[in-house]
């Protein structure tokens, strides 16, 4: 008895692994180019095909600059391929801007929405599109239920999704404070930092960057700067923590 | 029977109450009528697409190819009259082959509809008065004194002569009524080939059934587009009530198109909105911005790449539907250094075929109005020590600039122009690292104080 039970569950697992392995393929990936920070995905670099989550602190919860600014390095490498689709509430996105981090403006639709329920149909819309390689969207707080709404659109066609985490200007915060999509495959927290200075002002950009949640990967802070020498294959490079530390005592003398 | 009871145009409203004591006036009021006049027009689409308002009380319709939808010219006119009559507007209608003989016959006619036959209109004008003939005032009271005072008289004398007497102004009439000479309308729509219209036997008003007007009329809108080889860019579905009102839809794709699902599907949510009242009558499909399908495809490489396009053009339609006109676009570049004139909406689908100066730094969020700032200087010409900016004072450590933008002072005019306009930018990094484009208007020493204002943020 214990035998044949034995062996259905066996069968059963079989079965269910084989459907794991049918919905789930290896699912392509966005390698940074460095090892400390691809070591914490779990299959080295940034899931494609997934949604991932990117917030600020303080004053960035309300203006998303440098999210937006890493945002678009990220989404840049993959622009090559496809249409990027931005979804806006606001309409303050500078193409410029965008343009001087490398960002492929040519492949830039921008969509401007009145609000959150529309910001997430319209990214879900674009997400499941072909020809769209990515769609990144500023919303305040999707929840669950969306969350699962814009992975079965990523996982549609294998567009990437990214969710910028944006309040209104001056209104009260909405729902709860703290991150809740739970369906994203990873989580970023994104702050500004002092720049390495040029002889002629400041130098390329520089952010504090901590991936706090990585799903079936490991969370991890690094100080990351825009690489500019490259061919934008990967836009980012790992500034030495002992660099930083090297400069931080300058600071607060000139402070 | 106004003219029976003693009543005319220009008489004095006492002398009018005097004759008729129950007469109904109304104040005079052109706007008025002038805009009641172009609802008519708006209306008469459902008969042809190219109508024409006419003076204060007329309007032309151009019914070239479009009568054989009510059997006939006459039938025409008389289902516009009636309908006409139905709304308590009383009016008359000619039909012929020229602007100026029906205009004549409308007004001057002895019968409430007219129909001359083709090249029949110098015998239908013939016994009519002068008057008929739109001339200007000089002329039209210079010719009765002459013993002309019927249109046949004017025809049977010398061209040479008349137009020695009275100017080419009555031969230029004369030839616009006989066929002459072409005359120009001012349509209030350009006449369109690409014009569908379905007429329904009883009054529809069901959901359903505008759902499948709309397939039906896409498809054989599809079908003429088809044949040659077109695709139109906006399709405007109208809906026309019992009660004289229309309302109108419009779907607009981002490339040519004809298949009738994609467009049905952009039209289809929005039939909601429309109120059928007692009931719909007639559905008009216009297709504007048609042009050649083929033409388009040529570039395109691979299927792959193909299919990618069509993909991104279908979305683009959807959320243009849903979201609004104008709200799915790609910022191109314009020829400006004022920052905020340097972009503006375009096309979704259109190809930048140049970039903006990679030199010049850019913020990532721009602010559609600069902000002010409380800015501390330590010196006049540097940048600001500290500024506090939406209640939160920021220590700058580091700045870049001044980047120099001058006023676009040919934009306004010449006594407006001063070097307050004047803007210096600086790119400044507060001790958290986060980067601000700050600018300060005008010079220190000018008419005014400088003051300064956070226009964006960097990344």
């Amino acid at each position: 008895m214990s035998g044949s039970r034995a062996a259905r569950l066996s069968v059963l697992k079989g079965q269910i692994a084989a459907l794991e392995a049918g919905t789930r393929t290896l699912s392509p990936v966005l390698p940074f180019g460095d090892p400390r920070i691809d070591g914490c995905f779990p299959h080295g670099g940034l899931p494609l095909g997934r949604w991932h989550e990117v917030a600020g602190e303080g004053l960035e919860t309300e203006t998303a600059a440098c999210a937006a600014g890493f945002t678009a390095l990220m989404v840049g490498a993959l622009a090559r391929k496809g249409e990027v689709v931005w979804v806006l509430r606001r309409d303050d996105l500078h193409a410029p801007g965008l343009s001087n981090l490398g960002f492929p403006v040519d492949r830039l639709i921008q969509v401007c929405v009145r609000d959150e329920a529309e910001a997430l149909a319209a990214l879900e819309d674009a997400l499941g599109s072909v020809g769209v390689v990515a769609a990144v969207g500023e919303v305040e707080a999707p929840d669950l239920r969306a969350g699962r709404r814009l992975q079965l659109a990523c996982e549609r066609r294998g567009a990437t999704g990214f969710i910028i985490r944006r309040k209104p200007f001056g209104g009260p915060p909405r729902g709860r404070a703290e991150p809740s999509g739970s369906a994203s495959a990873t989580r970023w927290r994104i702050g500004a930092a002092p720049t390495q200075p040029t002889p002629w002002g400041l130098g390329p950009p520089r952010w504090r960057v901590a991936l706090e949640r990585c799903r079936g990967g490991r969370p991890g802070e690094w100080l990351l700067q825009q690489r500019e020498d490259e061919d934008g294959a990967h836009p980012f490079a790992v500034v030495p923590e002992l660099a930083d530390h090297h400069l931080a005592p300058e600071e607060r003398r000139r402070a | 029977m106004a003219v029976a009871l003693g009543l005319f145009a220009g008489q004095k409203a006492a002398d009018a109450a005097a004759l008729v004591p129950e007469l109904d006036s109304a104040d005079y009021d052109p706007s008025g009528d002038a805009a009641a006049l172009e609802a008519l027009c708006d209306w008469c689409v459902r008969f042809s697409p190219a109508v024409a308002v006419d003076g204060a009380d007329g309007l032309f319709l151009d019914i070239t190819g479009v009568s054989h939808l009510w059997r006939g010219e006459a039938h025409m006119a008389a289902d516009l009259i009636a309908r006409l009559a139905a709304n308590a507007i009383s009016a008359r209608a000619a039909v012929a082959d020229t602007a100026g003989a029906a205009w004549a016959l409308a007004r001057f006619g002895d019968k409430r509809v007219a129909v001359v036959p083709a090249g029949g209109q110098a015998e239908a004008l013939r016994s009519l008065p002068i008057a008929a003939l739109r001339l200007d005032a000089a002329a039209a009271a210079q010719l009765p004194r002459l013993g002309l005072t019927r249109i046949g008289k004017i025809m049977d004398q010398p061209r040479a002569a008349l137009a020695r007497r009275f100017g080419m102004g009555l031969m230029l009439r004369l030839d616009q009524a006989l066929g002459g000479l072409e005359e120009a309308l001012a349509f209030r729509r350009p006449p369109t080939p690409w014009f569908e219209r379905l007429a329904f036997a009883e009054p529809i008003s069901a959901l359903e059934d505008l759902e499948r007007v709309t397939d039906d009329i896409l498809a054989a809108m599809a079908e003429r587009l088809n044949a040659r080889g077109q695709g139109a860019r906006r399709f405007i579905l109208t809906f026309h009530r019992l009660d004289g009102r229309a309302h109108s839809l419009s779907a607009g794709l981002s490339r040519p198109g004809r298949t009738p699902a994609p467009i049905a599907r952009l039209l289809k949510p929005k039939l909601g909105e429309i109120d059928p009242g007692f009931g719909i009558e007639v559905a008009t499909l216009c297709a504007e911005d048609v042009e050649l399908l083929a033409e388009r495809q040529v570039r395109l490489g691979d299927d792959a790449e193909a299919l990618a396009q069509e993909g991104v053009a279908a979305l683009v339609d959807r959320l243009t539907a849903r979201l609004g006109e104008g709200r799915v676009f790609r910022t191109l570049p314009v020829q400006s250094h004022v920052p905020e004139r340097a972009v503006r909406r375009g096309e979704a689908l259109a190809d930048l075929t140049e970039g903006w100066d990679p030199d010049k730094p850019r913020p990532v969020r721009l602010f559609r109005q600069p902000e002010p700032i409380e800015a501390m200087a330590l010196l006049p010409d540097n940048p600001p020590s500290r500024f506090r900016w939406r209640g939160r004072m920021h220590t700058v450590t580091r700045a870049e600039g001044p980047e120099r933008i001058g006023d676009e002072w040919w934009r306004r005019p010449l006594d407006q122009v001063s070097s307050d306009r004047v803007r210096d930018y600086y790119r400044v990094e507060d001790a958290e690292g986060a980067r601000f484009w700050i600018f300060r208007s005008g010079l220190y020493g000018g008419e005014t104080q400088p003051r300064w204002w956070l226009h964006g943020l960097f990344a």
